[in-house]
C-alpha cells in the first residue's frame, strides 16, 4: 500500500465518478486492489457496478468478503488455524470458478482466478503488479500466505522471469534479492556501493548492530567497527555540507572509537564564515571539552579581527579562549594607541572587562588605567590619585608607560585642592627620578632619550611635584596640630 | 559524481602548483611566469582572482598556505634560490571585487640552488616552515613572534645527500616532529628516493630515521596523511607508481650508533598502484586521512580509499581535459570537500592554463 500507490490513487479517482465502470481504469484498478490484498476497496468498487446485483457479482463480493485476513491471527488463532481457514476459502473459490459461474464476465473471472492463486493469471495481469517483487508478494498472498521467508526463493525466479523481457535486473533488485535471502552482509556491501548517499547503509548497519543481528565473529574486527566505519563515512559526507555539518556532529558523537578524533579534525576545518557560525562551533567544542579546538577557533577569529583592525572584537575572542599571550599583545596595542592618539577606542569593552581583566598583567593594567580615567572624569580626584600611585607602585605598568602615567598626575597636582599627600608626592618623585635616571642611562647606551616636548613636560611635572610637597606637608601638619 | 570546473587562470606560463587554504575557500596558484595568483571562492560558487603579483625572479615552484591561526600567510619558493613569506593586508574590507595586497614579509636567501618545495609545519609546532633544495639541503626556519612575521631565523639545516624535490611534515601531535623528503634524482643506483627525518628533543637535532628503499624511481611528491589517533603513520609517495607506506614507530630504546641509525620504524608497503600507467605527480589527502587523491601523466585524478580492514583500492577516476596536450598534474584536495565512497561531491579540477605544456 505504501510503495505502490497507483492502485490507491486510481481508486480515489474512480470513487469520485458517477459511473466508475465506464472508465477504462475500472477493472484495472480492481485487479490492482485485489493483487495488493486491498479487499475492502475492491468490494466497494465492485458494489458500484451497475450489474452488481447479478449472481456472479454477488458471489464474487461474497468470496472477497470472506477472505481470511491474517490480522485475525493475532487475536488468538494460530498460524495453522489460519492456514486451514484459508485453504477452505481457497477451495471454495476454486469450486465457484469451476462451476463456471463467472464465465460471462471475463474480468470477474480473472479476479476469481487470482483468488484461486492460479499461476497463469499472474502473467496476464503482470502490468498491474510491476515490478517483480510486487508480483512476488501478490503471488505469495494467494498461493501460500503463510509462506516462510526462507521459502520465498521458490517464487522469486518465476516472478523475475515474467518481467525478464521487459526490464533488466537492476542493482536495487540485487540488493532486494540479498535481503530476501537474509544475506545481511551482502545487503550492506551492495548498499554501500549502489546508493550515492551513505544514509541508508549507515542507519541500517546501526540498527542491525543494536539488535544484535550483526554476527561479530563473521567480521574480524567486530560488528561495532563495521558500523562505526559506515557511520564515520556518512558523517564525513555531511561535514562538508554548509549547513548539515551539525547533523554530522551528532553522528560522530555516536562513534565510540574514532568519533572524537574525527570530530576534532572536522571541527577544525569548518570554515568560519561568520561570528555566529564560529560561536556555534565553539559551543560544540565547549560541550565536549575540546579545549584545543576551541582555542584554535578563537585564535583564528581573533587574528581575523586584528587584521581588520577591530581590536575590540579581537580582544573578546582572546578573552573567551583565555589566551594570555594574545590578550597581552592586544592590551599593549591599546596602550600604544592611547599614547599615540591620547584616546581610547572601544571604551565599552575595557570598561566592562570585569574579572577577565586578570587574564594578563597588561590587561589588568589597561583596565585599571581606564578606571583611573573614569574616576578623574567623574571628579573623584582622590580616588584617581590613589589609583594612579598604586599602579606605579605595583609595577603593573610597563616602563614605557610610566611617562604617560606621571604626566597624567599633572592635572591632579595642579588642582587647588590637595590630592596627593606628602607621602604620595614623595613616591611620585621617586618614580620620576627612577624614570629619568633610567632614560639618562639609556641615552648613553643607545642614544634614545626624551624628546624636547617630553623633557618640558617632565620639567613641569617636577615643578608641580616640588610645589605639591610643601603644600601637602603644610596641610598635614596643620591637621596634626589641630 | 564529480563536476569539473575549468578556470581561466591567465597565467602566462606553466602552472607548477596549486594550493588550497585550510578551509578550502581560497586558492593560490604559482607559475613559471614568476607570479602568484590568489583566488577566492565567492558566494556564487565561482572562483575569482583577488590578487596577482610577481613574487620571484624565476619560476615559482610551490606555494603553500599557513594555518589561519597565523593570519593570511603564504609562502613561495622558486628557481631563483629564494623562498618568500607573504602576508595579506586588507585595503577596504567588504567591498566587492576589491583586490587585496600581499606584502613580502621575509625572504629566505640561504639556499645556493633552486628551492624545490616549501611547507609550513603543523600549527602545534608554532610558525615554522621547511624548504628543500636541489643541492640536498633541507632548512627549517622559525618565526618566534606571530604578530610580526618579518623575523624568521634559520633553526636547522639537514643535509640529505640527494637532490630534493618535495617534502611533507607529519601533522601528528602525539609524535615528535617528522618530515619526509623525496628526490627526483634520475640515477637509479642512488638508493631509496625517500627519506624520513625526525626531530630529537634531547639532542635538538633532526636525524634521519628511515630511508624508504622500496622507492627507487624519482619521487615527485610526498604527503603524510593526517594522523587521527592511529598508532602508525601513512605516507603517500608519488613516483613512477603510487605507493602508500605505513610507518609504525617501534620502541624508543634504539641507540643511534656511530655508523648507522638503527631503524626505529616498521615500514610496510600498504599499497602500490600503477593505474595511472604513467608517472604520478601529486598526491593529496583529505581532512581525515581516509581518502587519497593522486594525479598523473595520464591526465586523470584518481581517488583511493581503504575499507575498514585497511585494504586500499581505487574508488574514483576524474578525467581532466580530454585533450592530450593539457595534462594536469597539479592539484590539492580541497579540504572542505570530504569525499567518501560513492558520495556525491564537487571536486574542482586543477586550474587549466591555456598554454599549459606537457613536461618531460
Amino acid at each position: 500500500k505504501l510503495h505502490f500507490i497507483t492502485a490507491g490513487r486510481l481508486f480515489d479517482d474512480l470513487m469520485k465518478e458517477e459511473q466508475p465502470e465506464s472508465k477504462t481504469t475500472y477493472w484495472d484498478t480492481i485487479f490492482r486492489l485485489v493483487l495488493q490484498g486491498q479487499i475492502e476497496k475492491a468490494c466497494r468498487l465492485l458494489s458500484l457496478h451497475s450489474a452488481r446485483q447479478t449472481d456472479d457479482f454477488q458471489t464474487l463480493i461474497n468470496l472477497l468478503k470472506r477472505m481470511p485476513q491474517l490480522s485475525n491471527v493475532y487475536k488468538g488463532s494460530s498460524v495453522a488455524e489460519f492456514d486451514m481457514k484459508w485453504r477452505h476459502w481457497r477451495d471454495e473459490c476454486q469450486r465457484n470458478y469451476e462451476e463456471q459461474k463467472f464465465s460471462i464476465n471475463p474480468n470477474l473471472e480473472t479476479v476469481v482466478r487470482i483468488l484461486c492463486g492460479e499461476d497463469a493469471v499472474f502473467s496476464e495481469v503482470k502490468d498491474c503488479c510491476d515490478p517483480w517483487y510486487h508480483m512476488l508478494i501478490s503471488k505469495a498472498l494467494y498461493q501460500d500466505p503463510t509462506v516462510k521467508a526462507c521459502d520465498l526463493h521458490y517464487y522469486i525466479q518465476g516472478c523475475q522471469d515474467a518481467y525478464r523481457s521487459t526490464t533488466r535486473l537492476g542493482e536495487l533488485d540485487s540488493i532486494l534479492l540479498s535481503a530476501l535471502e537474509s544475506d545481511v552482509y551482502q545487503v550492506i556491501k551492495d548498499s554501500r556501493t549502489v546508493f550515492s548517499n551513505g544514509w541508508f547503509v549507515a542507519h541500517l548497519t546501526d540498527l542491525l548492530h543494536h539488535c544484535g543481528q550483526l554476527d561479530s565473529h563473521r567480521l574480524q574486527f567486530g560488528s561495532d567497527l563495521q558500523r562505526e566505519f559506515l557511520l564515520l563515512e556518512y558523517a564525513g559526507s555531511l561535514m562538508s555540507h554548509h549547513s548539515l555539518w551539525i547533523v554530522g556532529v551528532s553522528y560522530l558523537d555516536h562513534c565510540a572509537e574514532f568519533g572524537r578524533k574525527y570530530l576534532e579534525l572536522y571541527l577544525d576545518h569548518i570554515p568560519l564564515d561568520s561570528e555566529k557560525k564560529a560561536n556555534k562551533i565553539l559551543k560544540i567544542c565547549e560541550d565536549r571539552n575540546m579545549t584545543e579546538q576551541a582555542k584554535s577557533i578563537c585564535k583564528v577569529m581573533g587574528m581575523r579581527c586584528i587584521r581588520n583592525k577591530r581590536l575590540g572584537a579581537a580582544l573578546t575572542w582572546f578573552l573567551r579562549s583565555k589566551d594570555v599571550g594574545f590578550a597581552t599583545v592586544l592590551a599593549e596595542k591599546y596602550l600604544l594607541e592611547y599614547s599615540e592618539s591620547g584616546e581610547f577606542t572601544n571604551l565599552d569593552l575595557i570598561d566592562y572587562l570585569g574579572p577577565s581583566m586578570l587574564l594578563s598583567n597588561r590587561l589588568t593594567f589597561l583596565g585599571k588605567y581606564r578606571e583611573f580615567h573614569k574616576l578623574y572624569s567623574e571628579g573623584e580626584y582622590h580616588a584617581a590619585g590613589d589609583l594612579l600611585l598604586a599602579l606605579l607602585q605595583a609595577r603593573l605598568a610597563p616602563k614605557q608607560f610610566w611617562i604617560t602615567l606621571l604626566i597624567d598626575a599633572l592635572p591632579l597636582l595642579e588642582k587647588t585642592e590637595l590630592i596627593f599627600s606628602s607621602q604620595q608626592t614623595r613616591e611620585l618623585m621617586k618614580c620620576l627620578e627612577e624614570l629619568t635616571t633610567e632614560y639618562k642611562l639609556g641615552k648613553k647606551r643607545d642614544g634614545l632619550g626624551f624628546t624636547e616636548a617630553r623633557k618640558d613636560q617632565l620639567d613641569v611635572l617636577k615643578l608641580a611635584l616640588s610645589r605639591n610637597l610643601p603644600k601637602a606637608i603644610l596641610q598635614e601638619g596643620t591637621v596634626n596640630l589641630l | 559524481m564529480f563536476v569539473t570546473k575549468q578556470i581561466e587562470s591567465e597565467h602566462k606560463d606553466l602552472i607548477h602548483d596549486v594550493s588550497f587554504d585550510f578551509y578550502g575557500k581560497r586558492m593560490a596558484s604559482c607559475s613559471s611566469d614568476q607570479s602568484v595568483k590568489v583566488w577566492d571562492l565567492g558566494e556564487d560558487g565561482e572562483w575569482k582572482c583577488t590578487a596577482t603579483w610577481k613574487t620571484h625572479s624565476g619560476s615559482v615552484f610551490r606555494v603553500t598556505w599557513a594555518h589561519p591561526e597565523f593570519g593570511q600567510v603564504l609562502a613561495t619558493c622558486s628557481f631563483d634560490r629564494q623562498a618568500a613569506v607573504w602576508e595579506e593586508s586588507f585595503g577596504d574590507v567588504g567591498r566587492e571585487g576589491v583586490k587585496s595586497n600581499w606584502i613580502k614579509k621575509s625572504i629566505l636567501v640561504d639556499s645556493r640552488t633552486a628551492v624545490t618545495d616549501v611547507k609550513f609545519a603543523p600549527k602545534h609546532l608554532g610558525l615554522q616552515l621547511a624548504i628543500c633544495c636541489s643541492d640536498g639541503m633541507v632548512r627549517i626556519y622559525e618565526c618566534p613572534d606571530v604578530m610580526n612575521i618579518s623575523q624568521w631565523s634559520l633553526q636547522h639545516d639537514i643535509q640529505t645527500k640527494f637532490k630534493c624535490s618535495c617534502l611533507s611534515w607529519n601533522s601528528s601531535r602525539m609524535h615528535p616532529p617528522m618530515i619526509a623528503v623525496g628526490s627526483d634524482d634520475n640515477n637509479p643506483s642512488g638508493g631509496g628516493k625517500c627519506q624520513v627525518f625526525e626531530y630529537n628533543d634531547s639532542t635538538r637535532k633532526w636525524t634521519k630515521v628511515e630511508t624508504i628503499v622500496a622507492v627507487t624511481d624519482p619521487v615527485h611528491d610526498v604527503a603524510f596523511a593526517p594522523n587521527l589517533g592511529r598508532s602508525y603513520h601513512l605516507l603517500a609517495i608519488a613516483s613512477k607508481e603510487l605507493k602508500i607506506i605505513s610507518l609504525t614507530p617501534l620502541g624508543r630504546d634504539s641507540v643511534i650508533g656511530n655508523q648507522s641509525v638503527v631503524s626505529r620504524f616498521e615500514m610496510k608497503q600498504v599499497a602500490s598502484f600503477t593505474d595511472h600507467e604513467s608517472p604520478v605527480w601529486r598526491v593529496s589527502w583529505n581532512v581525515t586521512g581516509t581518502v587519497l587523491s593522486s594525479s598523473g601523466d595520464d591526465g586523470c585524478v584518481r581517488l583511493w580509499k581503504a575499507n575498514y580492514l585497511g585494504r586500499w583500492k581505487g574508488i574514483s577516476i576524474l578525467k581532466g581535459d580530454a585533450s592530450q596536450t593539457r595534462q594536469d598534474r597539479n592539484f590539492s584536495a580541497n579540504p572542505s570537500q570530504n569525499p567518501a565512497g560513492a558520495v556525491r561531491y564537487i571536486q574542482q579540477a586543477p586550474v587549466h592554463n591555456a598554454s599549459h605544456l606537457v613536461r618531460h
